[in-house]
């Protein structure tokens, strides 16, 4: 379970990113995390892989409160919360197969585990004929795929994901939901920051919307209503 | 591990250039002189510092219960070693021989002009000076004579060039420092992408920085075994026509403290490389 206590974020440039954000999700949810930018949904999720420490409050995964992690626990924490991201990031010099081992490689996996994990991760993205590819051969759906599996390979409980569809088209959008949901189906608890109304609005789960640091929704089967309500306001 | 090798190396191959490669052997060969020369000077001073005796002349008035307590006197100082009694019989004995073909010199004089004395080692040579002070202030005392001015000039001259050689012993490994730091701060550049991959998926700070401590080990024995080489092959090759030029200079012709030199001066470059990997990595990757 992943709790938020009266969570603030104060940048050094004295932004307020979160303010006593309170919430509280279950393992094995799929979350929504809506708003404008600049409302802290990036800093919602850098806040769960300790990229950033909260100025007050406390993040707690199970009891554990993610803050007081001395630096040499952060990277286990990171096995188990993985993030993908809106730029893919993945290698350009290696092949679709060693992007996601990588994953494995750097976080001492036994070489023999290494091959049967990564073509499950591939299978489960629907890239397994795509593994000798190099990134700059793949559109960007299938780029996204492969940071997904290269989330994934590790078997994380909690899936991050910051815009995942933010540079791919609605079609392939809707690709890659699938998978994400595939994965949410075999227990990850996935919380993805998105301003894609179409499919907040076709997938009908549980959303948060943040608003200045916020939290001004947290609807089980929600919708994307910021949007509807900030066109509706805004003349012409 | 061989993933950090294969990184390590590969990345030393990309990176390091001819130019840091030669300013770094260049810096080292310099310590390595420097070195060496700091080698024969304590070879020669403390050859010379070894023979540092202080002749104490006693008064011709001295009996032998006289000679005695002064003996007794001179031993209870600090830091005397050893003292040997050298009657004037014993000393005329010396200055015939010393003379050699003059010996005749001595025959002229009447009678022996030299009195009694002792000579006194001491324990450490900086402390010479002192002792012979102390001793010139003992009844009985005729005179001291140890070489004064030169004990101290040599004494001088060795505490010199000693802080001279650290002074730049500590510049030259700041230039080696920054030159391996510099190779593995462009291997940073280039692995910047990985680097964030890396930490992203949980990487431990360890498993990040080992190919950079590889990369500077490569890097510190590539240009400090190109120097420890040539500073042994130059050194024999220049000492082996030197030496018998001028025998009476204990300098040192033997291969095995040279090697030792060098095989310091390799393993200094290695550490030099991991040191400098390590402080540049979690600087810039702040681990």
């Amino acid at each position: 379970m992943i709790r938020f206590y009266e969570v603030t974020k104060i940048y050094p440039n004295g932004v307020t990113a979160l303010a006593s954000v309170n919430t509280q999700i279950d393992m094995g949810e799929f979350v929504f995390l809506v708003g404008s930018s600049g409302a802290g949904k990036t800093t919602f999720l850098k806040l769960l892989t300790r990229e950033i420490v909260p100025t007050r409050g406390q993040v707690l995964l199970g009891n554990r409160n993610i803050a007081r992690l001395r630096p040499r626990e952060v990277p286990y924490l990171r096995r188990k919360v993985r993030m993908i991201f809106q730029d893919f990031k993945l290698l350009p010099n290696k092949t679709v197969y060693h992007n996601v081992a990588f994953a494995l490689l750097v976080t001492e996996t036994a070489p023999r585990k290494i091959r049967p994990s990564v073509e499950q991760a591939l299978a489960l993205v629907g890239l397994e004929n795509k593994a000798s590819a190099y990134p700059d051969e793949l559109s960007g759906g299938e780029q996204q795929r492969v940071s997904i599996a290269r989330a994934i390979v590790g078997d994380p409980s909690i899936l991050l994901a910051d815009e995942p569809t933010g540079n791919l088209d609605l079609e392939t959008s809707w690709d890659i939901m699938e998978v994400l949901l595939r994965i949410n189906k075999r227990g990850t608890t996935v919380i993805m920051s998105t301003h894609n109304s179409v499919i907040v609005n076709g997938l009908q789960q549980r959303v948060i919307e943040l608003d200045n640091g916020k939290i001004v929704r947290d609807d089980r089967k929600g919708v994307y209503e910021g949007e509807a309500e900030h066109n509706a306001v805004l003349p012409g | 591990m061989r993933y950090f090798l294969a990184e390590g190396w590969g990345s030393a191959r990309r990176n390091v250039s001819l130019i840091s490669l030669g300013t770094m052997a260049a810096s080292i060969f310099v310590l390595g002189v420097f070195g060496l020369v700091m080698m024969n000077l304590t070879s020669v001073t403390g050859h010379l510092r070894s023979s540092i005796e202080i002749r104490v002349y006693v008064e011709d008035s001295l009996q032998a219960q006289g000679l005695e307590k002064l003996q007794q006197e001179i031993e209870s100082i600090e830091g005397v070693d050893t003292l040997t009694f050298v009657s004037k019989d014993e000393g005329l004995k010396r200055l015939t021989s010393q003379l050699g073909e003059r010996s005749g010199l001595v025959d002229i004089l009447e009678e022996n002009p030299l009195p009694d004395a002792f000579d006194v080692r001491v324990m450490n040579a900086d402390m010479t000076p002192d002792i012979a002070s102390s001793i010139s202030d003992l009844p009985g005392v005729l005179s001291v004579s140890y070489g004064q001015g030169l004990t101290e000039k040599l004494l001088a001259t060795t505490r010199l060039i000693g802080v001279t050689a650290l002074i730049l012993a500590v510049i030259l490994l700041g230039a080696v420092l920054f030159i391996v730091g510099n190779t593995v701060r462009l291997s940073l550049v280039a692995r910047a992408e990985e680097i964030e991959v890396m930490k992203l998926v949980g990487a431990t700070n360890w498993f990040i920085m080992w190919p950079f401590l590889i990369e500077g080990m490569i890097v510190g024995f590539m240009g400090s075994s190109v120097s420890g080489i040539s500073l042994y092959a130059g050194y024999l090759a220049c000492i082996n026509r030197v030496a018998p030029v001028v025998p009476f200079i204990p300098i040192i012709v033997e291969p095995a403290p040279v090697a030792r030199l060098c095989t310091g001066l390799v393993v200094l470059g290695v550490l030099m490389g991991v040191l400098a990997g390590g402080v540049f990595v979690r600087k810039h990757l702040e681990i």
